[in-house]
């Protein structure tokens, strides 16, 4: 198989496998926000009510604002989706295969979260609207604060591996997955996880006291790209824990690809339990926590494994 | 392919922003429960305007401006609700009147459903295409004319500056915080100055302070305040009322499904008080509402002292309750809960503990008759007395309760206010426009 | 090299395919707005002003912060991964940078820069 081929291939199998957990993820926030308010569901329902959602919302007028960036504004649900792409791209689903196996993969991973801040300001910019732009800056202030902590918890991960490759981390759970080893990491990992793809209670760009925020003046097609957009990130942090923690491909009998896929679903589950349980966080509340707590706990996690390693 | 796309959307929810007006808050929370429908926050969001009960005369422009964000395909829904005036079907061209037995989300779905298979047309504008700020300027990005921030781009002016409190002159912005706000009551109208997140004021615009306005309450409380009522009834209402809010509330924070069992317990005919403290302790486990309420909004007991506030006074320390001086009260030993802190946190769990009380009260009290006629009686809000509502003290507290509170924050403390949605007087305004 | 070509290719590929929905959407629904479609909703009033200004980001102090972190984890990605052959050197060396780094957190913190409201 030429390089090319194999590139195409990787490409395509990779926008195919995130549009399957996308579809997958928006099924389980259904399932698990009728579960959690005691209300029916049929599973047949509920496996069809994206593509409902998206054909209506196909079929739906794009809105337009006074004066407002429309270049940035077309940019952004495509900018958000093109990072949460390419981080998904480093995460390997086998022993010698991700599509693309970058040597410093994990810089790459937080480079790529690190866009979303951008891709969200650019969407609450672009309207030239009130409750949009508040969202905008608000979510710029939760993420410089969660920003640190979610790369030196990956980094803690790095340590053992002696390297930042994310397959070469993979590799390093061969004993004992990363979970057992790092305790801190995951739980820290996946909190500071949700306010990257702001959702649940770090839902703050978008939130309801907001009218929506930033997807206050949005409709239509580009409604639905910000949302699968969203969806994506979703998808990129759950990944990202399932093989920095979780041993990623590892596991006996099926293949990697679908031990993968089984873990992603896993953390898939508990982060949109979360969104379910969890209230919004207040801003400067979770800066504070973010810098006065989290900070420390993750440097201690590092310190810890690294003492540990020694 | 549009046709197979109108086929697979047929069945997803209805999106519809809800305009209530008089007389329509506890239907409006019961389309909440429905599968078929999804109320949104913003018209944009939104196919279908739903316009229940009566409009009064003040929020008829504001109306047709959200009509006019709307993206199509859009139509409008009046859900009359017994009012009569037909003057909302002579500026609402074309509005779909829902009959007296339909039922709602049925209409709704039909309409939805023949918007996306082009059987019916989109609602055009209500309003004249004229740009409401016509462009003004010399060059291609509405630069240039007279003055240099003095100048209009695209004939709507750029913030000024104003000095604030850490000494940096930067822009604030005027925000008219209108009728139809999803967060706020409805009709509740502020004019907010923002710097960054953070409100350096609010006022209050509608409704104008010193008019009475009777709010939302339930008919039992006022049949109580002449006559004796069965005293199960009169404390089902008031649950009924709190669980109400509480969906409301925990809509707010981002708990959707929360919010959904919440409303569902109220909705339901005959609900125990165990349930209702089951999810009290849902909510206080999971620490779900602790680091969103904690601290916000406080109102101390000085400025609520004497004052008929009901469970704002009683989260803030003071035991005033009119149900203590009622024989039949007493007889069942009845005592008010109250909180101390005086936040956010403190009011939602004290209007928890009031619905879950309030159960208790009435599966104790069998078939007892509340003393009545006095004149005084003890809704949800607060003491209700014959004479008609005045504006609740609450109003004249928000503006400084806002002020300098982050817009999270702010918003927060009115939600947690459970302030009635404004309505004018009947008979003030004579027909709806 | 060729895995940062890969990568690059999922971003453009990512992007272009977001890029031609949104545009096929147009095609699909080519209804342009109305001028009082596009005023910004509000809650049923135009705005007077607006909305781009000279935004008060009240946490910029906590943005300089940031900054230090940040240029912080530039130091930890090659540190982490010669970390396990340095050995106990590597380990007080990053420890000392980071006791500095966490000083400047309890500083802010005592001096209310985290916070603004």
């Amino acid at each position: 198989m030429s390089p090319v081929t194999r590139a195409v291939l990787g490409v395509v199998g990779l926008g195919g496998s995130l549009a399957v957990l996308i579809y997958l993820a928006a099924v389980l926030d259904r399932v698990i926000g009728h579960r959690v308010a005691q209300q029916p569901l049929r599973w047949s329902a509920a496996l069809a009510l994206p593509a409902r959602e998206a054909a209506r919302l196909v079929l739906q007028q794009r809105s337009r604002t006074e004066r407002s960036d429309a270049e940035a504004w077309a940019l952004a649900p495509a900018l958000l989706a093109a990072a949460a792409a390419a981080s998904v791209a480093v995460i390997p689903f086998g022993p010698a295969a991700a599509v693309a196996d970058v040597d410093a993969g994990l810089a790459l991973y937080v480079a790529a979260i690190a866009l979303v801040m951008v891709a969200v300001f650019l969407h609450g910019w672009s309207p030239n609207s009130v409750y949009p732009l508040i969202g905008a800056y608000r979510f710029v202030a939760v993420t410089l604060s969660f920003q640190v902590p979610l790369a030196l918890v990956l980094l803690a991960t790095a340590l053992p591996a002696e390297s930042l490759s994310v397959s070469a981390i993979v590799q390093a759970q061969d004993g004992l997955w990363n979970v057992v080893r790092q305790p801190l990491g995951l739980p820290i990992f996946l909190a500071t996880g949700l306010g990257a793809a702001f959702w649940g209670p770090l839902a703050l760009p978008d939130a309801d006291d907001l009218a929506g925020g930033t997807r206050a003046e949005v409709s239509g097609v580009p409604l639905l790209l910000w949302r699968a957009a969203q969806l994506a990130v979703l998808v990129s942090i759950a990944a990202m824990s399932a093989a920095a923690f979780l041993g990623g491909w590892r596991g006996p009998w099926l293949p990697g690809v679908v031990w993968l896929g089984l873990k992603t679903l896993a953390v898939l589950v508990v982060l949109l339990l979360a969104g379910h349980l969890l209230a919004r966080v207040r801003q400067e509340s979770f800066v504070v926590f973010g810098w006065v707590v989290l900070i420390p706990l993750a440097l201690v996690d590092v310190f810890l494994s690294g003492i540990l390693l020694l | 392919m549009r046709a197979a796309l109108a086929r697979l959307a047929a069945d997803s929810p209805v999106p519809i922003f809800v305009l209530a007006g008089q007389g329509a808050a506890g239907r409006v929370d019961g389309l909440r429960l429905d599968p078929r429908l999804r109320l949104v926050d913003s018209p944009r969001a939104a196919s279908l305007l739903l316009v229940a009960g009566r409009l009064p005369r003040s929020w008829l422009r504001p109306a047709l401006r959200i009509h006019a964000q709307m993206p199509h395909p859009r139509v409008t829904v009046w859900w009359p609700l017994g009012y009569a005036p037909r003057s909302l079907e002579r500026r609402f061209a074309g509005v779909v009147r829902v009959a007296a037995q339909e039922d709602v989300a049925a209409v709704l779905v039909r309409l939805q459903q023949a918007l996306l298979r082009r059987e019916r047309a989109s609602e055009p504008d209500l309003l004249p295409d004229v740009d409401p700020a016509p462009w003004r300027g010399v060059g291609p990005y509405g630069q240039g004319g007279k003055g240099m921030t003095g100048g209009v781009p695209f004939g709507r002016p750029l913030a000024t500056r104003a000095a604030d409190r850490d000494g940096l002159e930067l822009d604030f912005l005027p925000i008219r915080v209108g009728p139809f706000f999803p967060p706020l009551p409805v009709g509740l109208v502020l004019e907010l100055r923002s710097q960054g997140d953070l409100l350096q004021e609010a006022r209050v615009v509608e409704p104008a302070p010193g008019r009475p306005l009777p709010g939302d309450v339930d008919p039992v409380f006022l049949r109580a305040l002449a006559e004796p009522v069965p005293l199960a009834a009169l404390e089902r209402a008031r649950a009924r009322h709190h669980l109400r809010w509480l969906a409301g509330m925990l809509r707010f924070h981002g708990l959707h499904a929360l919010a959904g069992r919440a409303l569902a317990l109220a909705e339901a005919a005959l609900v125990g008080a165990a349930a209702v403290r089951a999810l009290g302790r849902l909510l206080e486990r999971t620490l779900a509402l602790g680091w969103a309420t904690r601290g916000v909004g406080i109102v101390p007991p000085e400025q609520l002292r004497g004052q008929p506030l009901g469970p704002v006074a009683r989260a803030a320390g003071l035991a005033e309750d009119a149900r203590s001086v009622d024989p039949a009260y007493r007889a069942l030993g009845f005592t008010p809960v109250t909180h101390r802190e005086g936040d956010a946190h403190a009011r939602w769990r004290q209007r928890l503990a009031e619905a879950a009380q309030a159960l208790e009260l009435a599966e104790r009290a069998g078939d007892r008759l509340l003393a009545g006629g006095e004149g005084v009686v003890e809704a949800p809000r607060g003491r209700l007395t014959a004479g008609g509502a005045t504006a609740s003290p609450l109003l004249e507290l928000l503006p400084a309760l806002l002020a300098g509170q982050e817009w999270g924050d702010a918003m927060a403390t009115v939600v947690s206010l459970d302030l009635p949605p404004v309505e004018p007087v009947q008979g003030a305004s004579g027909v709806a426009a | 090299m060729a895995a940062l070509g890969a990568v690059l290719a999922v971003f453009l590929g990512a992007l272009l395919a977001f890029l031609l929905l949104r545009w096929a959407g147009d095609i699909l629904n080519p209804t342009p707005a109305t001028a009082p479609q596009r005023v910004p909703f509000l809650g049923g009033y135009p705005p007077e002003v607006h909305a781009w200004n000279r935004y008060h980001v009240r946490y910029y102090a906590m943005a300089l912060l940031f900054l230090a972190f940040d240029m912080e984890m530039v130091f930890m990605y090659p540190w982490a991964e010669v970390f396990v052959r340095e050995g106990m050197v590597a380990l007080v060396e990053m420890l000392m940078f980071i006791v500095i780094l966490v000083i400047g957190i309890l500083y802010a913190w005592r001096e209310r820069a985290l916070e603004w409201a």
